[in-house]
C-alpha cells in the first residue's frame, strides 16, 4: 500500500522527514510522500491538517526546517527555474493580478514557459469561455479559477498541483475544472497532485490518497485500498447499551438504542470477532466512501 | 464606530503616539543642552517625526479600506449594511475624526512647535481650521470616487490648494485679504455634503459595475490591443513590462504633473508681476531672479525627494499590494531571485532617465518664460554662452538619474523582505539621514570651531565610511552567494559597475574642482562619490527576496 520509496527514479515527488513549525505549533511532523510519475495523488484532511503547508514546500515557498523535499530531483529552494519550470499550480486564493487583461496575463505567463502551446491555451480559453479583452478583477470567482488553471496547463507541465481548486465554486466550473484534469491525466498522462475537503472529486480523479491530520499521514495508499481497509457496518445489540459501545478498531461510533453504525478499519473477519466480543452482531456493511473515512478519521483524531 | 476604528488602528495609533512623544521629546532636549549641531539636527528630527506620525493619523482617522480583491479604496462597506442612516456615518466619521485632528495638533503646537517657532493665537487657530478642512475633503474623496487615478490626481489637487489657501496670510501682495476666512469656510462646507453624496451613491450601489470613464478607457484599451499581441522576446522582458506598468511610470508622471504645476505658477506669477510693473519688467532684475531660483530648485529637488518616498512601492511587486507577501502569481514563475531584482533595477533607471528628461524639459520652459534672465546671469560665469552652457549640463544630467536611481534602489533590499516594518524603518532612516544633512551643512557653514574641526576629520571619517560599506558589501555578497540568491558573475557586474561609475563620478567631480579652482575638495567629493552608489543593497536585495520567496 505504500508509495516507491525515495531511491525509485521515478519518483515526480520525493518528501522526506519533512518538519515545519510555527513558533509552537506544528504544521508539520516527519511527513513522507512519493509520487511517481503518471499518478494522481489526492491530498485531503481537514482544515488546518498541513496540507497548503505541505503543497508551500513543494513549489519552494517554504524551506523545510527538517527533511527534505525533491521534484523531479532537484531542491525547489535551491533551484526554483527547474523546478517551477515544470510545474504547473492552481491556488485557492485567486492571487492574481486583477489589473491585467486576461490576453495580458496570458502572453506575461507564456513568457516564462518556452513550452507555452499557444494552440492549447487558444483552445481552453474557448472552452472556458474567457473575454481575453476582459480585465482579470472583473472576473467572477470561477472565471478566475478557470484562467488560473489555463495558464497552469497550457504549457503542458510535468506534474499539476492543485491546491483546493474547487473551493468556493459552482458546480458547473467545479465539472470543468474535473474534466480537464481527467483529460490531462487520461490523454497525456501526466502527474497530478489534487488538494480538496470535497472527497467526491478526489475519488473520482485520484488513485493515490494521502490523508494528514494535525501535520502527520495518518492514510497513504491506492484510492481503492484505502477504501477497501474500511468497513462501514451497523451493529446491533440485543439490548441497547447505556453509553457508546467502545469497540477496538472503530474509528467512529454513532446511533442510539439498539442499532450503532461504525466506522471500522480492518478486514470483515476482524469487524465480526470484535463486534461479538462487545455483545452485539454485523447487520449490514459496505464499502465506505473517502468522505466517511475523512470524517471519522478527523472525528476520533486517530 | 469608534471602537471599530480603533480596534482597526490600534498598533498604528501606538506608533503614531510614539513618533508624536519622540517629536516632543526631542524638541525639549533642544532646549536642555544640546549643542547647536545636535540641537540643527534635533530640529529637523522633530518636525520629521511629527510629519509622520500625524501624516499616518490622518490616513487612518480618513477611515477607507481596500477590498482586496478589487484593490478598490472605499468606505469600510460593512458598515454600510448596519441599520444607520448615511448621513450618521458621515458625520460620525467626519466630527469624530477631525477633533482627533485638531485636538491633536493643537496640543503639538503648544507643546513642540511654540518652542520651535513662535506664533499667535491666530496662527494656530488657522492652522488648525486649514487642517480639519484638508482632512475632510480627504474623507470626501476617499468616499467619493471609485476611480482611484482620479481621486489620487484630486487629492494632489486639494492637498496644494489647501497649502495655497494656508498661506495666504502670509502673501505679500495682499491680494487675498479678507477673502482666506469665506474661502475655508466655503472649503469646510462643501465637503460634508460632498462626502455625504459620495456615499450615499455607493450605498446605493452606484458603484458597482464600470463607469463610464472606465468603459471609455477599456474601449481604447481593446482598440488598440491588436497592436499588443507580439509575444515577450523573455521572462525578463515580461517581467520588466510588468514592473514598468505598476511602478515605472510613477516617478516620471509625478514628477511631470510637478514640473508642469511649477511651470504653470511661475508662468502665472510672471504674467501678474509683468502686468503689476507696467510690462517693463526686465529680464536683470534682482527681484525676479530671487523669484526663479526657488521654481528651479523645487523643480530639481522634487524628484530626488520623491524617488526616497517611492522605494518600498518600487520594491513591491504590485504598487496596491497590501502585505508584504510575494503574490502567488509571481512565486510560482520559473525565474530566479536575481532575475526579479535585475528587472526592478532596470526599470528604476529607466524611470530615472524619464524622469530628468521631463524635468530638463520644464527646466527649459522656465529658462524661456525667464526671459533669458537667468542665462544672462548664468552667462557672466561662463562666457562661452548658453549652448555650451547647457551642454555642460548633461554630466550633471547623468549624475541626476545616477542619484535619483540610487534613492530608489538604495532601500530595495529592504523593501523585498516580508516584513513591512524593516522597509519602512528604511525610508524613515533615509529621510532622517537626508533632512540632517542640511543643519549639518548650515551648522558648518556659521560655527567657524565646527567647520574646522569637520573639515579636519572630514577625509578620516568619509574613508572609515567606505571601509565600512565595503565591508558590509563583502559580507553581504558572502551571504548571497552561501543563500544561493546571487551568481558569482552577478557581484562582479554589480562591484564593476560601481567602480565604473565611481570613477565616473570621482573623475567629473576632479575636473568640475579643478575647473573652480578648488583641487583641494577633490578627494572628498570622489569619496562622497564613491559612497553615495549603492553597493550592498544590491546584494542584499536578492537575498531579501529569496527570505521572501522561500521562507
Amino acid at each position: 500500500m505504500k508509495f516507491p520509496s525515495p531511491s525509485s527514479a521515478e519518483a515526480v515527488i520525493a518528501v522526506s522527514g519533512l518538519s515545519r513549525h510555527f513558533g509552537t505549533k506544528t504544521a508539520l511532523n516527519d511527513v513522507s510522500v512519493f509520487v511517481t510519475r503518471g499518478s494522481v495523488l489526492g491530498l485531503v484532511g481537514e482544515n488546518g491538517a498541513g496540507k497548503t503547508t505541505l503543497i508551500k514546500h513543494l513549489l519552494g515557498s517554504l524551506k523545510a526546517q527538517a527533511g527534505s523535499v525533491r521534484l523531479f530531483g532537484l531542491d525547489p529552494v535551491r533551484d526554483p527555474v527547474g523546478v517551477l519550470g515544470r510545474v504547473g499550480y492552481l491556488s485557492e486564493r485567486r492571487d492574481l493580478p486583477g489589473w491585467m487583461r486576461v490576453d495580458e496575463f496570458m502572453r506575461y505567463t507564456q513568457a516564462f514557459y518556452p513550452a507555452w502551446d499557444e494552440a492549447y491555451a487558444g483552445q481552453l480559453l474557448k472552452q472556458f469561455q474567457l473575454d481575453p479583452a476582459q480585465k482579470i478583477k472583473s472576473l467572477s470567482q470561477g472565471q478566475q479559477a478557470k484562467i488560473g488553471l489555463l495558464t497552469a496547463l497550457a504549457y503542458r507541465p510535468e506534474l499539476l498541483i492543485l491546491d483546493e481548486p474547487s473551493s468556493g465554486l459552482d458546480p458547473v466550473v467545479r465539472r470543468d475544472i474535473l474534466e480537464a484534469i481527467i483529460r490531462i491525466v487520461a490523454e497525456e498522462g501526466r502527474t497530478v497532485l489534487f488538494s480538496s475537503h470535497l472527497l467526491d472529486e478526489v475519488e473520482r480523479v485520484a488513485d493515490h490518497v494521502i490523508m494528514l491530520q494535525q501535520g502527520r499521514v495518518v492514510l497513504n495508499g491506492r484510492t481503492d485500498e484505502v477504501r477497501g481497509e474500511h468497513i462501514s457496518a451497523v451493529l446491533a445489540f440485543a439490548e441497547p447499551p447505556a453509553k457508546t459501545p467502545v469497540l477496538a478498531g472503530a474509528h467512529a461510533v454513532a446511533g442510539y438504542g439498539s442499532e450503532w453504525r461504525v466506522l471500522f478499519g480492518g478486514s470483515h473477519l476482524e469487524l465480526e470477532t470484535a463486534a461479538v466480543s462487545i455483545g452485539a452482531r454485523v447487520v449490514e456493511e459496505r464499502t465506505p466512501t473517502l468522505d466517511e473515512i475523512l470524517v471519522a478519521r478527523a472525528g476520533g483524531k486517530s | 464606530m469608534l471602537w471599530e476604528i480603533w480596534g482597526r488602528h490600534k498598533v498604528k495609533f501606538f506608533w503614531d503616539g510614539a513618533a508624536l512623544a519622540a517629536s516632543c521629546f526631542f524638541v525639549f532636549w533642544k532646549n536642555h543642552g544640546a549643542s547647536q549641531a545636535v540641537g540643527e539636527m534635533l530640529g529637523c528630527a522633530t518636525f520629521f517625526f511629527f510629519l509622520g506620525g500625524y501624516g499616518q493619523l490622518l490616513v487612518c482617522l480618513c477611515n477607507f479600506e481596500v477590498d482586496d480583491r478589487t484593490m478598490q479604496f472605499s468606505f469600510p462597506r460593512r458598515l454600510l449594511l448596519k441599520p444607520v442612516s448615511t448621513a450618521w456615518l458621515v458625520l460620525v466619521a467626519m466630527f469624530s475624526g477631525g477633533t482627533v485632528i485638531v485636538t491633536i495638533f493643537v496640543l503639538w503646537a503648544e507643546l513642540v512647535w511654540r518652542h520651535v517657532a513662535g506664533f499667535s493665537a491666530s496662527d494656530l487657530l488657522w492652522t488648525s481650521a486649514v487642517l480639519l478642512s484638508f482632512f475632510w475633503w480627504m474623507q470626501a474623496l476617499a468616499w467619493s470616487l471609485p476611480l482611484p487615478k482620479a481621486r489620487m490626481l484630486l487629492l494632489v489637487l486639494m492637498g496644494m490648494l489647501h497649502y495655497f489657501v494656508w498661506r495666504m496670510p502670509q502673501m505679500r501682495a495682499n491680494a487675498f485679504s479678507g477673502w482666506q476666512w469665506p474661502i475655508l469656510f466655503a472649503l469646510l462646507g462643501s465637503a460634508v455634503p460632498a462626502a455625504w453624496i459620495g456615499l450615499k451613491r455607493m450605498r446605493q450601489g452606484s458603484w458597482e459595475g464600470s463607469s463610464r470613464i472606465s468603459e471609455l478607457w477599456s474601449s481604447v484599451r481593446i482598440a488598440s490591443a491588436r497592436d499588443r499581441q507580439k509575444k515577450f522576446r523573455s521572462a525578463f522582458a515580461a517581467q520588466f513590462w510588468l514592473e514598468w506598468l505598476r511602478q515605472g511610470w510613477m516617478l516620471p508622471g509625478i514628477s511631470a504633473a510637478m514640473a508642469l504645476l511649477i511651470v504653470a505658477v511661475f508662468g502665472a506669477v510672471t504674467w501678474v508681476l509683468r502686468k503689476v510693473s507696467g510690462n517693463s519688467w526686465s529680464g536683470g532684475d534682482p527681484e525676479t531672479l530671487g523669484l526663479t531660483y526657488p521654481f528651479i530648485l523645487a523643480l530639481l529637488i522634487l524628484p530626488l525627494q520623491i524617488s526616497v518616498l517611492l522605494t518600498p512601492v518600487l520594491a513591491k511587486f504590485d504598487r496596491v499590494q497590501l502585505s508584504s507577501e510575494l503574490p502567488v502569481y509571481i512565486a510560482i514563475r520559473p525565474m530566479t531571485n536575481g532575475g526579479f531584482v535585475l528587472a526592478k533595477l532596470v526599470m528604476a533607471l529607466a524611470t530615472s532617465v524619464l524622469t530628468w528628461l521631463v524635468v530638463a524639459a520644464a527646466f527649459v520652459c522656465l529658462i524661456l518664460m525667464d526671459q533669458d534672465a537667468l542665462l544672462s546671469k548664468a552667462g557672466l560665469v561662463t562666457p562661452l554662452g548658453p549652448l555650451p552652457l547647457m551642454t555642460g549640463c548633461v554630466p550633471v544630467l547623468l549624475l541626476l538619474i545616477v542619484w535619483t536611481w540610487k534613492n530608489l534602489v538604495d532601500g530595495i533590499g529592504a523593501g523585498l523582505n516580508r516584513y513591512a516594518w524593516i522597509g519602512l524603518a528604511s525610508v524613515y532612516w533615509r529621510m532622517i539621514f537626508l533632512v540632517g544633512l542640511f543643519p549639518l551643512v548650515e551648522t558648518a557653514r556659521t560655527n567657524v570651531i565646527f567647520r574646522e574641526t569637520l573639515l579636519h576629520w572630514l577625509t578620516t571619517i568619509l574613508i572609515a565610511c567606505l571601509a565600512a560599506k565595503i565591508a558590509v558589501a563583502i559580507a553581504a555578497f558572502g551571504w548571497s552567494l552561501r543563500r544561493n540568491a546571487i551568481t558569482a558573475r552577478a557581484i562582479g557586474w554589480i562591484a564593476g559597475g560601481w567602480l565604473v561609475c565611481g570613477l565616473f563620478v570621482a573623475g567629473y567631480a576632479g575636473h568640475v574642482c579643478s575647473a573652480i579652482h578648488q583641487p583641494g575638495l577633490r578627494l572628498w567629493v570622489a569619496l562622497g562619490g564613491f559612497l553615495i552608489l549603492p553597493l550592498a543593497d544590491l546584494a542584499i536585495a536578492p537575498l531579501a527576496l529569496a527570505w521572501n520567496r522561500h521562507r
